[in-house]
């Protein structure tokens, strides 16, 4: 009962606290789009000094891409279209994002080729990059063997 | 029944908007599929997708927007009979009402909605909201519905989080995170994590994530990469990460994950520690190299490594290739892989050939080599409206020749109220 007590008001104080920085906070949002249009891989920092700099899309963003996201993906979305996540990280998909995009193919894209068995060796040596993507979703056809 | 709650919900709050703005606009992409294909029992299969995204921007007070992403799919070679399946499928993909406001990024989205923050990423049915708050501190909380597969039963399934951040821009920014998940009434998740990005100076980037299941008590995972760069065009990326495969693996909806029964130790704990390095020779060709070692408490080590090359003449053409070689500790664990692309864009027209091979040290099917030859063209009827047609060989262990056709249509859009619109 105490505990409870303590959690409540420990989670209105949280409250209050926000509320209060909320008020305070008078920072001009970010554009929702981004004023002119960027093609290809851009280079950020041509035109960026802030955190934004870092998002160079140099041949190993791709490998990054993911704690910036974590962290800012309002900024991803000035450019980025939801689609653009939702083709690789999707919660039910039939078609490869390697097969829909075949003729991108200097894009990073999982699973290319004959990837049924080679997923068998990837998925023994570390089935850690399997689970964020078909853990609790897209995994249908997982289940036809896994069952 | 879900996507109908979702529309329930949304269309209402549309329909109940006071008044669109001229400026409203309707943008998005349609992508039409048609695959033919043949199933490992032989069964030839001729299924067409049709995948539409679409955003509706600039509604009411220009900070409202609704977003839209699904597909469905009609196969129009009926095997009902042979396999039993459905001809049809779709998805939603995500769908929601969103506004931002012009101050403090402030964010609600409202529906399906992707959720990837902190320890979260999770697709669920519900509200995500964000705001930056003063002193340079921010706060996003989110809950619903998880959506997943095959998990729909009676009783409570919800998900709900919430992650604190503070940061300096352009020199740090931290974040501590929390998620809970019931799945049919019952704890399955309880995670704490806390995230960082940090640069010191220039050229040093210090990212990753730590995250704690408090179901187990236990550390699950971590993940950081130190980015150097670029030196006289070289970066660097060096990868450590560790794996706790009891706390990591959990609330899977498929028995892979399980690893009861299974080949991989339930108790297993991986380390990994790799190097990336990669060398812009020019601005058009770029080599790099990356090597992983993965350090298993009870499995044998093991190590992967590849280095590629990259060549592009802005948006002309380009060419590309690597070689890669995963080792593990036994035979059935190792391969090599070799990969060579090239395309081109001719006026209106463009064409891609790729071609990749994958030979296995020991041999599956009584097959070690198995290749995949790609070749993909496609016309710009007009600005938004391209036409496509891929053709794939193989041969793998599954396949002693595998054809693949796939044709595609796609229509971009943009509609903007008061002006005329499409093709």
């Amino acid at each position: 009962m105490k505990s409870k007590s303590i959690k409540i008001a420990f989670l209105l104080l949280f409250l209050a606290l926000t509320a209060v920085l909320f008020a305070c906070a008078h920072t001009q949002s970010m554009a929702a789009k981004h004023p002119m249009e960027v093609t290809g891989f851009p280079i950020c920092s041509d035109c960026h000094t802030d955190g934004r700099a870092a998002m160079n899309h140099t041949n190993d963003f791709s490998m990054r891409h993911k704690f910036y996201a974590a962290q800012s993906k309002q900024t991803c979305t000035v450019c980025h279209a939801e689609a653009f996540c939702s083709d690789c990280h999707a919660h039910k998909e039939e078609l490869k994002p390697s097969d829909k995009y075949k003729d991108s193919p200097e894009r990073s894209l999982p699973h290319r080729g004959d990837y049924l068995n080679q997923h068998k060796i990837d998925g023994r040596i570390n089935p850690a990059s399997c689970f964020p993507c078909h853990g609790r979703q897209n995994n249908e056809r997982c289940k036809t063997c896994h069952r | 029944m879900k996507v109908m709650c979702i529309l329930c919900l949304i269309l209402p709050v549309l329909l109940l908007l006071p008044g669109t703005s001229p400026a409203v606009s309707l943008s998005g992409e349609s992508n039409t599929y048609m695959q033919s294909r043949q199933a490992a029992d032989g069964t030839k299969e001729l299924p067409f997708y049709e995948y539409l995204n679409l955003s509706v921007r600039d509604i009411g007070k220009e900070t409202i927007s609704f977003q839209f992403g699904g597909w469905l799919r009609y196969d129009l070679k009926d095997n009902t009979q042979e396999t039993g399946q459905s001809r049809s499928a779709n998805d939603l993909s995500y769908a929601y009402l969103s506004y931002y406001s012009k101050t403090a990024n402030t964010t609600v989205n409202l529906g399906r909605v992707m959720v990837f923050e902190g320890v979260a990423a999770d697709r669920l049915d519900g509200i995500y909201a964000r705001t930056d708050l003063a002193k340079n501190f921010g706060v996003s909380a989110f809950g619903g519905t998880p959506v997943e597969t095959g998990t729909d039963s009676e009783g409570s399934n919800s998900i709900y989080g919430a992650r604190v951040s503070h940061q300096v821009p352009g020199l740090y920014q931290i974040g501590l995170s929390y998620l809970k998940q019931e799945r049919n009434s019952e704890e399955v998740r309880k995670e704490e994590g806390i995230d960082l990005w940090l640069r010191p100076i220039d050229k040093v980037e210090l990212m990753g994530k730590s995250r704690y299941n408090a179901i187990t008590s236990e550390w699950s995972d971590h993940n950081y990469v130190l980015a150097l760069g670029p030196f006289y065009r070289v970066r660097l990326n060096t990868l450590l990460s560790s794996v706790n495969y009891k706390d990591y693996f959990t609330a899977s909806t498929t028995a892979v994950f399980k690893f009861d029964p299974g080949v991989i130790d339930p108790n297993e704990k991986v380390q990994t520690l790799g190097e990336q390095v990669s060398y812009d020779v020019n601005e058009k060709l770029n080599i790099s190299a990356l090597y992983k070692s993965y350090s298993y408490d009870i499995a044998g080590d093991a190590t992967y490594y590849t280095g590629s090359l990259r060549y592009a003449v802005g948006k002309s053409w380009g060419t590309g290739g690597s070689i890669g070689r995963m080792a593990g500790d036994v035979e059935r664990l190792k391969y090599k892989e070799y990969r060579v692309y090239g395309y081109g864009k001719f006026g209106k027209a463009d064409a891609t050939l790729d071609y990749l091979l994958v030979n296995y040290d020991e041999a599956i099917n009584s097959v070690r080599a198995a290749f995949s030859v790609t070749l993909a063209a496609a016309y710009e009827l007009t600005e938004k409206l391209k036409i496509g047609a891929d053709l794939e060989y193989s041969k793998n262990p599954d396949f002693d020749k595998d054809v693949r056709t796939f044709l595609k249509l796609i229509y971009n859009f943009d509609f903007v109220q008061g002006k005329k619109g499409g093709v």
